[in-house]
């Protein structure tokens, strides 16, 4: 089968890419170790499997991580249901490096605090640089409908960022 | 439409995501280094015992210089994917009959963990293989 990235580096792509696919590994993660594993288990699929297919390889990559990320949500249900583990440990993740500029701190909760189908909108346009039509692809959803998404997103982050501001 | 959140999206853009840390890195480099195979239509994975090993080995590295004791792993999970079946065009064979190819891609992947060091090792190994269903014509 023709590789069509046959001359990529992938050790170098991926240090370039790493950290915001670890941030879209966040998204299904509930700790520091899930989000690494979420990462290995996707990144390694995509290069065993798909790194000699033509297109974006960010888009395939990403499917690779929603992919790992399901099989870990199913996986951690049934380990939370067993454990009986309870609260949010999803505050446990960093997600961003601490920032120093108040407004981009308050930016980076106020993202925390978006609906997880909004969420995952930003993220994947912001840093992944997918299109909406890829992003529809994605999600399995239209391009119109991820632009909404996109639209109510921002004016959530909006509206969060001023609250704060006046608080 | 978009345009008017430019400037939300360039803060957004200022965001630094954490990178991946040493230890996964590692075992992704282990990963890449392990030698893989293909043969003809048929694909073989071989990376699963050195990749493997090469990771045990960097976990033995990275925990090696303040854990004199390396990590005793257990199997914790095993899973074998859904397979994934794909259905391609009838073909004719060198014998005149008729053959549909048909390709069949599956993961087996196996969990181990050491509560010790609390580290995991994940051993994933894709298969992918092409083969063909005899079809009858008359």
């Amino acid at each position: 089968m023709h590789d069509a990235h046959s001359s990529q580096d992938w050790r170098a792509w991926f240090a370039r890419n790493g950290a915001w696919l670890r941030l879209i590994a966040c998204q299904w993660a509930r700790s520091e170790a899930d989000a690494d594993d979420v990462l290995q288990e996707a990144f390694v699929r995509f290069w065993k499997h798909q790194r000699h297919l033509p297109g974006n390889p960010n888009a395939l990559v990403v499917t690779s991580i929603r992919r790992s990320g399901l099989d870990l949500l199913r996986r951690s249900d049934r380990r939370a249901l067993r454990e009986k583990v309870v609260g949010d440990d999803q505050e446990t993740v960093t997600w961003f490096e601490p920032e120093s500029d108040p407004r981009l701190a308050a930016l980076a909760e106020s993202l925390k605090l978006l609906p997880a189908e909004q969420r995952e909108i930003v993220v994947l346009k912001v840093w992944g640089d997918l299109t909406f039509d890829e992003i529809g692809e994605q999600l399995s959803i239209s391009p119109n409908t991820a632009a909404s998404r996109w639209r109510y997103s921002m004016q959530a982050l909006r509206r969060n960022i001023i609250a704060r501001t006046h608080d | 439409m978009t345009d008017s959140y430019h400037d939300l999206e360039q803060a957004l853009r200022a965001l630094r995501p954490t990178a991946p840390g040493l230890a996964v890195t590692a075992r992704l480099a282990a990963e890449l280094d392990a030698p893989a195979s293909r043969s003809g239509v048929v694909i073989a994975w071989s990376a699963g015992l050195a990749a493997a090993a090469a990771t045990l080995a960097a976990f033995a590295f990275l925990a090696g210089a303040g854990e004199p004791e390396a990590p005793t792993y257990q199997l914790v999970h095993a899973e074998r994917s859904r397979p994934e079946v794909q259905l391609f065009r009838p073909v004719e064979l060198a014998d005149g009959s008729y053959a549909r190819p048909v390709r069949v891609r599956w993961e087996d992947t196996t969990r181990w963990e050491d509560a010790r060091t609390q580290t995991r090792l994940i051993d994933y190994r894709p298969n992918d293989q092409l083969g063909f269903l005899s079809l009858e014509t008359h």
